[in-house]
């Protein structure tokens, strides 16, 4: 069943992917739809005409809410955030492959720190910074607002990842005579890096898309979903929709470049990889 | 030797445990100090060492009500995010080959939360609402006469809404915990005449315990904190414990809203111990 | 004092010209500060940071600010919700707080914002007697039900964290934008006439209701149905007792049970969403809200109520920790302001603006009457940002400025018994 000819089960679970992204982008299908909106259109059915007016809407300064600002603020942000949690989870994760003491105490409010409602622990922070008299920014006390949300998921993923790891690589390296910055630089990261993809993932898209933690930590410039929250208390146009479809289209063909880059390199790789191979011999 | 081992652990977790320290127990010791705070509705924290806004949480009949909600939420959407979750990432790890084409896979799931979430959840009442593309179809294939008014607004709508975002929650560890499962276990399944069934049965599900469990603290712990999906999709009728701590802190009515987080805390910290009684998710590192 | 007969008098005019000349001035040594001489100047540009909802946070608004004073200003757009919130914990996040008049009795308790010295406040004399007597400008006394603003509107001293009860000099809020608020209907769902709150709770509406999700002003609303449907009796709305908001809430409790409501909303975009996808056809909303729907071409009338109106008003206040340059600009910025241009532009959404003499000049008199007097528009009436939303021969829902301010019942509130009507309002929505 692993390998060998395509078995039933592949193509019943073919399926049942198939109809998870459908289910996945079903929301995006009507921002998709809506974003086509003629100029006085809205941001429900009925469509009120159809136009690319939004698309390029977007790009002329809004009259409510800042959304460029917001947006490479929430970029960055979400940039200094996935590559904070992968590092850190990564760290703790190997830690944890050891007995320290304070373990079972650190692993608990990791845990604790996911369950609690994220307006309380915004609220926390906020109130700490005003205590303390420091000011508040999207790049110190939301980023640290952030970590608390990303971290515990960075970290329990990590904990999948070194699930029946075998410690032999480890052994084997270190008998070889390598240090422990060794072992791990050459053995354990090249192993775990291909997962440390989805820590990385989720670290962004935790980020980009947190509100609750971020809205009593931000300080005085939003975030994008803060902006796009607070927007809410004014007319909002389909431009939010136009937001929607670009992020979209844009994340799809990137995707799909990439791809079509991999599969050329290994095609290549393969063609005069085993040429090279030949000569060698 | 053992020592130098030793030593390096606290090391690799001290970034961790720092910030921890700074960003999560220092405001959480406040709101827990807070939670024994008096209040009134012009004065909204008055120190002092009260019980009454625990008494409060305890003793008010629609405490006990929202959290049954609450978990009936949690048991649902749990039970379906397992089911679809473990079946798609069975499909990702065992039947999807390169790397490439995993991650790949991965990224397209996740591409829709990259439109904020404020964006996809009005984008539900398009979708979903009484003249939506989804009632629109019913109603023109002829499979109902009216439009269906329970698709939005609903209890029916808020589990649609968090499979949504959480499946992918649940996925991911499992996934992890199957691509560390060695290959040859499998064959050696196959080969001792083992069904494909038996063999995902006996064989992976139990090596991927540690990874149903983490994906299950997920699920658990974003269902029962959350506010906005149950607000939205619920069309603001449909109660929960995240949300009522959410409308406390948003009346500025601050110590109830801690007492009842710190309540909501113990209540999940007691599940969580007991899932891992099932999978120690620590144990097999 | 003002009265309304400065509306038709030829000073507005004379006043017209010495604003626009100053503004001319402003906009000149404006310019000149950020393009021409930044060395002149030793000291840094100045930014002004203005934390509040989206309702009157318009770049229009902050790049005109920026040509005729040369300051920038910095939206902190923030839900309702987030504004109190904002203003109490983490006040040193903004400059100017732009918040409701209900909000201050939350606010200000915490020492966090300070009195506005009206003597510096140079077109005081002309705002609206609403905010500084209570009363309309023929003299008649506003209803006081709810947090009207003249109860909040004056501090006791520059300091203090005390309202005063007479103007003492020192406001609170200098008021920006206020609207009388009634029900919302969709006239091609419904077909025929309504005339009473108390049709919220008509059956014939069943799942096609909605009422706002924001205590203080859903608590009136509920208040205003109750009343008017014979189901309740009050002494004042706007400061229920114990047993008033338990019958109150009984009343909605009992209606939600029923499926009533089809959703709550609680910021102004759900509520257009709800009404122009046809989820709901009768509801709580605000005015640009219904202007919003109409100009998406779905019929939606602001339907004026035998009962009256609930009014609400917000307004520009400062924070305590403001002062030297930033204070100065602040007041600035307060007095460009009231100086006309802002208050065309927010009178132009369907709001009201605090001095309407000098926002008059830069209204044309088709707007002018549209808007303010409840004339038919003789040409298409257009946003400030240039689309149609009315079109000539239409005339604006409930008429002139005073047939809606003059028939305001109550206003949005924060009562003495907040605790236990928020607590009884978070079991409705748990119900």
């Amino acid at each position: 069943m692993v390998h060998g000819r395509r078995s039933r089960s592949f193509y019943a679970l073919s399926i049942l992917f198939g109809a998870f992204v459908l289910f996945l982008y079903g929301p995006m299908v009507t921002v998709i739809l809506l974003a086509f909106q003629g100029p006085d259109g809205g941001l429900t059915f009925p469509m009120n005409g159809a136009s690319l007016h939004w698309f390029a809407d977007i790009f002329q300064p809004q009259s409510i809410g800042d959304i460029w600002g917001s947006f490479d603020r929430s970029i960055k942000l979400g940039m200094m955030v996935m590559l904070a949690t992968v590092v850190v989870s990564f760290l703790t994760g190997l830690a944890y492959r050891k007995k320290f003491r304070g373990s079972s105490v650190l692993f608990y409010v990791v845990i604790a720190s996911l369950i609690m409602p994220s307006i309380v622990v915004s609220l926390g922070i906020g109130s700490m910074f005003e205590l303390l008299g420091i000011e508040r920014s999207w790049w110190s006390s939301a980023f640290g607002a952030h970590l608390t949300w990303t971290l515990p998921f960075g970290l329990l993923i990590m904990f999948a990842v070194f699930n029946r790891f075998d410690p032999a690589y480890e052994e084997a390296a270190r008998d070889l005579g390598a240090s422990g910055w060794q072992t791990i630089r050459h053995v354990v990261l090249p192993i775990v890096a291909p997962s440390l993809i989805g820590v990385a993932l989720f670290g962004f898209t935790l980020s980009y898309d947190e509100i609750a933690r971020t809205s009593q930590s931000v300080g005085a410039l939003n975030t994008l979903p803060m902006e796009l929250q607070a927007m809410q208390t004014n007319v909002t146009t389909p431009v939010i929709y136009a937001l929607g479809a670009y992020t979209t289209a844009l994340s799809l063909v990137v995707i799909g470049v990439s791809l079509v880059l991999v599969l050329a390199f290994r095609w290549r790789q393969k063609r005069f990889g085993s040429d090279a191979d030949k000569g060698m011999v | 030797m053992e020592w130098l081992r030793s030593r390096s652990a606290y090391l690799q977790a001290a970034p961790l445990s720092l910030i921890f320290l700074l960003f999560f127990v220092l405001p959480i010791a406040m709101v827990v100090v807070v939670s024994f705070f008096d209040y009134q509705a012009y004065q909204i924290l008055i120190p002092d060492f009260v019980l009454f806004n625990y008494q409060d949480v305890f003793s008010s009949e629609v405490t006990y009500r929202t959290y049954f909600i609450t978990f009936r939420f949690c048991l649902m959407v749990w039970a379906i995010t397992l089911v679809l979750g473990f079946a798609i990432a069975y499909f990702l790890a065992f039947h999807i080959r390169t790397i490439t084409m995993q991650i790949v896979l991965f990224l397209l799931c996740t591409i829709p939360f990259w439109t904020s979430i404020v964006i996809r959840m009005i984008a539900w009442i398009p979708l979903l609402g009484r003249n939506g593309l989804v009632n629109n179809a019913l109603v023109a294939s002829g499979f109902t006469d009216a439009p269906v008014e329970w698709l939005l607004y609903s209890e029916f709508a808020v589990v649609i809404g968090y499979v949504h975002l959480y499946t992918l929650f649940m996925i991911v560890p499992i996934f992890n915990s199957m691509m560390r499962i060695d290959r040859s276990l499998l064959e050696a399944a196959t080969d001792a005449g083992a069904s494909g069934w038996q063999t995902t049965w006996n064989v992976i599900v139990p090596l991927c315990k540690p990874g149903i469990a983490i994906g299950s603290i997920f699920v658990v712990a974003m269902v029962m904190g959350d506010f906005v999906t149950v607000n939205v999709l619920g069309g603001g009728q449909v109660a929960s414990v995240g949300k009522a701590i959410a409308a406390e802190l948003s009346y500025l009515q601050f110590p109830p809203a801690a007492a009842n987080s710190m309540v909501l805390l113990g209540v999940v910290i007691l599940l969580i111990m007991l899932l891992m009684r099932f999978a120690d998710i620590r144990k097999e590192l | 004092m003002s009265n309304n007969k400065n509306q038709t008098t030829p000073k507005g005019a004379v006043s017209r010209r010495g604003v626009l000349k100053g503004m001319a001035a402003g906009a000149v040594a404006g310019g000149a500060m950020i393009k021409g001489a930044p060395f002149v100047h030793a000291s840094e540009p100045i930014t002004l940071r203005i934390a509040g909802t989206g309702v009157n946070q318009f770049k229009e608004l902050a790049d005109k600010a920026k040509e005729d004073l040369g300051f920038t200003i910095q939206y902190t757009s923030l839900t309702s919700d987030d504004v109190v919130k904002r203003a109490v914990t983490q006040s040193s996040s903004f400059d100017m707080l732009d918040a409701e008049y209900w909000m201050l009795k939350k606010i200000v308790p915490s020492g966090k914002m300070k009195g506005m010295d009206v003597s510096k406040i140079k077109n005081y004399d002309k705002i609206v007697p609403i905010f500084t007597k209570g009363e309309l400008p023929d003299g008649t006394k506003m209803s006081r039900q709810g947090i009207a603003p003249i109860k909040v509107s004056y501090l006791a001293g520059e300091e203090s964290s005390e309202f005063a009860t007479d103007p003492s000099g020192y406001m609170t809020l200098i008021p920006t934008v206020y609207n009388a608020d009634t029900l919302g209907i969709r006239p091609d769902l419904i077909n025929r006439p309504i005339n009473s709150w108390a049709e919220l709770l008509n059956s014939e509406f069943k799942g096609k209701a909605s009422i706002l999700n924001i205590p203080s002003i859903g608590i009136m609303d509920a208040a205003m149905v109750c009343e008017a449907s014979g189901l309740a009796t009050y002494g004042d709305k706007g400061n229920m007792t114990k047993a008033e908001i338990d019958t109150t809430m009984k009343v909605l409790t009992e209606a939600k049970k029923d499926g009533q409501f089809r959703a709550f909303w609680k910021e102004f975009n759900e509520s257009v969403n709800l009404m122009a996808s046809g989820e709901v056809v009768i509801q709580s909303m605000w005015s640009p809200a219904v202007t919003k729907v109409r100009s998406m071409g779905v019929p939606c009338v602001y339907q004026p109520l035998k009962e009256g109106y609930r009014a609400w008003a917000g307004g520009l206040g400062l924070p305590s920790h403001l002062e030297g340059r930033q204070l100065d600009a602040a007041y600035e910025f307060i007095n460009w302001y009231m100086s006309g241009w802002a208050g065309a532009f927010l009178n132009r959404q369907g709001y009201y603006t605090a001095v309407l003499e000098t926002a008059k000049p830069f209204m044309s008199e088709d707007e002018w009457g549209f808007w303010m007097e409840g004339k038919k528009a003789a040409t298409d009436i257009m946003s400030p940002t240039g689309q149609k939303i009315e079109s000539a021969g239409s005339v604006r829902d409930g008429g002139s400025f005073w047939d809606r301010m003059g028939n305001v019942t109550v206003w949005n509130t924060v009562m003495d018994e907040d605790r236990y009507m928020v607590r009884k309002w978070n079991e409705f929505i748990a119900a």
